[in-house]
């Protein structure tokens, strides 16, 4: 299995305000304290890749403080030059929130470029609150999204100028220097929440898929239907197709691991993802069907989720480095995912680098036997 | 009595239409949340006209239509209604968004309107004021904003939690959003056609608007329109035809007889 380092790159902090999203107001952002933030995150993604992490994971939210990247290539730009070896995912950029998304075929580009073909783009449509911050209207968020991926996949692989006249989008000229390293262009991931429509437009290009922060239940037949599209479009999914972004917290023993798990794992969904319940469900983001689809079975709200069901239903995985492997044996074996984004909080900066060397040392070696494998390879494109 | 309930295709997009009574016709565009309500104004209004209350494409009754992508194409449809329901002339009242609905008509064929009556409408840029945001409000926020009478909002509350209720309740809010939300609530273009408006034209405001105040959109329409008439209802916000249905009923009933008489 590979492993990847991913950071939400938060602004840790109790209030009581309705909503970390949207409204929170950034009078309680300090750049001082941001400074320090994002120098810690940047060493923590750094340090990932000397402990022998696969890929290091960066992603897009706007105006809140759950994460802070609310653009995640100039993070990246950031770990391109300070890391050599790791892959470098983006995961992703918000296709549907740009008004020109050419900027995204050019940016990830330059990124590749300068990497030496490192770089996985993650195509998302940004959650629910992003249509609140930054006005893009959500009823457009779909078709706004799969027209702005071919036009990026277009720019990246057809000799360019070439014009392209989009419902959205349009162009005279489409023609970005520079184009990607990677042939024929760099891999394509779509994290998502599993609608049906994301699976079938995913499996059907070999676009891996990335369950977020999901119920292992929910993990298991999200896969099942993705490995059955593909099957479908003609061939059997990777393992590598198969990934999964879950926090994990390891300690020298599970009490300690419980412990930090129920103070820094749990704020993630009960403070950085508490929203004005607006802000979940803006008109027309998912389709109807969709709609009541989650109606029948409607998910905890993340502020509501306790951390018993966080625990029991595969939210997070914690414990002593014994307990954390049998946990991701599931990941691997049962789930048979070929890929585990984690980020990880040990409460402070020292903490994390410790959990960090911890995991590297008594977990990771576990997991190895596709330690010669290019995760990357046939897969994303 | 209950109003009629038909339902047409006109080119091909279907609609839920409620009519009832007799006399000159009268086509009443109704707001967001609005479709399929018939209440005390209307069951008023159709005591002297025949009243037609079709629900906008995504609401009430009537089902989505994909190829609606903006103002103008609603205000288009419902001159094809026009058409089809061979009414070369007719009484036109609109509330709140069906009043930007009205405006925009108006404002491509104002020769069809026998009188024109805009309750509160949105549909403008009005200098000095930015919409408040019910997308991103919860009910007890909308409700503040737009009655005046808390009450009042019992009159458009959803029957239960159902399924089959929150999935309306979303696909009014994807139909409003994907003509209303960026811009929000407005036409960038309506306004400065808003002097070729030729009918005679009412505009009722609840005084204690909170989404579209009388001061400054009350009185922007005002201005803008020619020889608009302007009636302020003091017990209502933004909805004063629920809110004080029998005295805005009466205003319409009787602008719209005194603009027959002028014909």
């Amino acid at each position: 299995m590979k492993f990847y380092y991913f950071h939400l790159m938060p602004y840790v902090m109790e209030h009581d305000e309705p909503s970390s999203w949207v409204t929170l107001s950034n009078r309680f952002y300090d750049p001082k304290q941001g400074q320090t933030l994002y120098n810690q995150y940047l060493d923590q993604l750094e340090y990932a890749e000397s402990l022998g992490w696969d890929g290091l994971c960066v992603n897009e939210h706007h105006q809140n403080c759950y994460g802070t990247m609310p653009s995640p290539n100039v993070m990246a730009a950031m770990l391109v030059r300070r890391t050599s070896r790791a892959k470098i995912a983006i995961l992703g950029n918000g296709l549907p929130l740009r008004e020109n998304p050419l900027r995204i075929a050019e940016e990830i580009a330059m990124l590749d470029v300068a990497s030496g073909g490192r770089v996985i783009s993650g195509f998302v449509r940004g959650i629910s609150a992003e249509y609140f911050s930054t006005g893009i209207n959500p009823t457009h968020s779909r078709e706004r999204f799969y027209e702005a991926a071919e036009l990026i996949l277009r720019a990246w692989t057809e000799p360019g100028p070439f014009p392209f006249d989009g419902k959205y989008y349009r162009y005279h000229y489409v023609n970005p220097w520079p184009r990607p390293l990677q042939r024929p262009h760099p891999p394509v991931w779509c994290p998502s929440q599993g609608s049906s429509e994301t699976v079938e437009w995913a499996s059907k290009r070999r676009f891996p898929y990335l369950m977020v922060f999901t119920p292992i239940k929910r993990i298991a037949q999200i896969y099942g239907e993705y490995r059955e599209a593909c099957q479908r479009h003609g061939y059997t999914a990777s393992r590598y197709q198969l990934t999964v972004n879950v926090p994990i917290v390891v300690a020298e023993n599970d009490a300690k691991a419980e412990t930090l798990a129920r103070k820094h794992t749990m704020w993630v969904f009960n403070t950085g993802l508490r929203m004005h319940p607006p802000f979940w469900r803006p008109p027309g983001y998912m389709t109807e069907s969709s709609l009541r689809r989650i109606l029948q079975n409607p998910p905890p709200l993340p502020s509501e989720l306790t951390f018993e069901q966080a625990d029991r239903e595969g939210y997070i995985v914690y414990g002593s480095p014994t307990t954390v492997r049998d946990k991701l044996r599931v990941f691997a074996d049962e789930l048979k995912a070929g890929i585990v984004c984690s980020g990880m909080n040990g409460g402070s900066h020292e903490a994390s680098l410790e959990m960090m060397q911890l995991f590297a040392e008594e977990v990771m070696p576990h997991f190895r036997e596709d330690a010669e494998v290019d995760e990357t390879a046939g897969v994303g494109r | 009595m209950a109003p009629a309930r038909r339902e047409l295709s006109i080119r091909g997009t279907l609609i839920d239409l409620l009519s009832d009574g007799a006399g000159t016709p009268l086509l009443f565009l109704h707001g967001a949340g609005g479709g399929g309500r018939w209440l005390e104004f209307q069951e008023r209004l159709a005591k002297i006209h025949t009243v037609l209350m079709p629900s906008h494409p995504g609401h009430g009754g009537s089902p989505a239509a994909e190829w609606i992508e903006h103002i103008s194409d609603i205000a288009f449809h419902y001159l094809d209604l026009l058409d089809d329901q061979r009414l070369p002339r007719v009484h036109l009242v609109g509330a709140s968004f069906g009043g930007w609905i009205a405006a925009e008509i108006a404002t491509m064929a104002s020769h069809r309107l026998v009188s024109l009556t805009l309750i509160d409408p949105v549909g403008i840029k009005v200098d000095g004021w930015i919409y408040p945001f019910l997308f991103g409000m919860d009910i007890p926020e909308v409700v503040a904003t737009v009655f005046h009478n808390p009450m009042a909002a019992l009159a458009l509350a959803p029957p239960d939690q159902s399924a089959e209720t929150l999935a309306l309740q979303y696909r009014q809010g994807t139909a409003l959003a994907r003509v209303a939300w960026n811009p929000y609530l407005y036409d960038p273009l309506l306004r400065r056609r808003l002097p070729r408006i030729a009918a005679p034209t009412l505009l009722a405001w609840g005084a204690h608007d909170r989404l579209a105040p009388l001061r400054p959109c009350g009185e922007t329409w005002a201005k803008a329109i020619p020889g608009a008439q302007l009636s302020v209802f003091d017990g209502s916000g933004h909805v004063p035809h629920i809110e004080e249905p029998e005295a805005v009923a009466q205003a319409v009933l009787d602008f719209a007889r005194a603009a027959e008489g002028r014909r």
